[in-house]
């Protein structure tokens, strides 16, 4: 069959309306100064997401280093006459677990560990697959990749629970609630993540087979000819 | 989704209104798509990434729902959600107030958090569809539709109503143990909203936006 992806077309597929724009001799080395736009809505177009690699990485280890203090520092406190009492996002899913509410505690460890650390997992993995140019089930990486940009904004769940509670509880000593820092660095880690999986370019994922199997092709011709 | 005859070659595609050929944003493979009947996709023939999908009547459900998700949305703001009963006082929340909250709890990154994901970003999403698709009915795009509509599509992850539908739920069953909580008139507002918001995104597809930019520069 006659499979092409669009850069070894010469095409460059908009991001946003998805037009494919002709661009003889895609040069998108780090010192080529060619800038290419959309003919349909003029936004700036590229074969790949200039920096892939290097912006996710960055915005990864940052989520990874504030992972930390999201998970030991409190994320809420609830003060009832006058006794405050701290949680961790760990600690408020086992109160929940004691008071019989399992359901909830359920859904607030799979929203608030489980999705980001599974979230922290896949995109190091996919980002190592491409360091080392592995070929292995390029399909499931790139499934997998879909699962987490798609899941990942879930996890603002607690986050949103918290500025609920703190509006609603507000009776002086006698009851309320505050925010914690924890809570201000998970939201970090949540926003960090949703980022460095949208500098992710999956199609990175199959460069390495894409090329390999033009290189083979040619050769095949050359023995032909 | 149907066998697709693959055969790359792209004629006059400057000029070209719907695409009759797509490069898949996952994996880059170049491929045709073939017309649709309604409620048929493409997907992906390598990865499998869904391509397009034909909806029936898309711009005018979409504008339909749109206008009916804004007047939801104003209403959602206009009176409170929850409100919570105890030692016979009785506090108020909206949406609005839950970002306030937090700036008064000294939390201002929370609360411009709360902010955009709550407030913002779902106003400009409802406001800016109704515009372009008003737009695209009439014929009367411009050359600020395309960069309009390019930012309502990047902000469109950071919209995250249903997950503080998520998150009210939460609060209502763990206030419930101690408190009274009391739905407010917004909260049935609001959950419709929420249906209509997803209503929206299930009948919009953003290339049957662009296919009319492109059909209009020919
Ligand atoms: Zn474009
Ligand atoms: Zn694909």
């Amino acid at each position: 069959m006659n499979l092409k992806t669009a850069r070894q077309a010469d095409l460059i597929a908009c991001h946003f309306c998805d037009t494919l724009n002709q661009v003889p001799n895609i040069d998108e080395t780090a010192n080529a100064k060619q800038e290419y736009y959309c003919s349909c809505c003029q936004s700036e177009i590229h074969s790949r997401i200039p920096n892939s690699l290097s912006t996710t990485w960055a915005l990864l280890i940052s989520a990874i280093i504030l992972y930390i203090p999201a998970n030991t520092l409190p994320i809420m406190t609830v003060v009832m006459w006058g006794d405050g009492q701290p949680d961790t996002i760990m600690s408020g899913v086992f109160h929940l677990l004691d008071s019989g509410m399992w359901p909830l505690a359920l859904l607030i460890f799979v929203a608030s560990i489980f999705i980001p650390v599974l979230k922290l997992i896949i995109l190091t993995g996919l980002l190592l697959s491409v360091y080392f140019k592995t070929h292995w089930k390029p399909r499931d990486r790139t499934v997998l990749y879909r699962i987490t940009e798609f899941v990942g904004r879930w996890s603002m769940v607690d986050i949103f629970v918290i500025g609920i509670l703190v509006s609603l509880v507000q009776f002086g000593n006698t009851a309320s609630v505050s925010a914690g820092i924890g809570a201000l660095s998970f939201a970090a880690v949540v926003i960090l993540t949703m980022f460095a999986a949208h500098s992710f370019d999956p199609r990175l994922i199959w460069d390495v087979i894409d090329d390999e199997r033009l290189v083979q092709h040619q050769f095949q011709q050359v023995n032909k000819t | 989704m149907s066998a697709i005859p693959n055969t790359v070659q792209i004629k006059k595609h400057h000029s070209q209104t719907s695409l009759t050929h797509m490069a898949c944003p996952e994996c880059d493979l170049l491929q045709a798509i073939p017309p649709l009947a309604v409620g048929e996709s493409v997907l992906c023939l390598r990865c499998g990434k869904s391509l397009y999908t034909h909806h029936k009547n898309s711009i005018d459900r979409s504008l339909a729902f749109a206008i009916t998700g804004l007047i939801l949305y104003i209403i959602a703001n206009m009176f409170p959600l929850l409100s919570l009963k105890a030692l016979g006082l009785t506090q108020d929340s909206t949406l609005i107030s839950t970002a306030l909250a937090l700036f008064q709890a000294d939390r201002p990154f929370l609360s411009v958090v709360m902010l955009l994901t709550t407030i913002i970003f779902p106003a400009t999403t409802l406001i800016g569809t109704i515009y372009i698709l008003i737009q695209v009915k009439t014929n009367t795009t411009d050359a600020f539709t395309a960069p309009l509509f390019r930012f309502l599509q990047s902000t469109d992850a950071w919209g995250m109503l249903e997950i503080f539908m998520l998150a009210m739920l939460v609060a209502i069953v763990k206030l419930g143990d101690v408190a009274d909580v009391i739905f407010g008139v917004s909260l049935y507002a609001f959950v419709l909203l929420i249906l209509s918001l997803t209503l929206l995104s299930a009948s919009l597809d953003p290339h049957d936006v662009w296919n009319k930019l492109r059909e209009k520069k020919g």
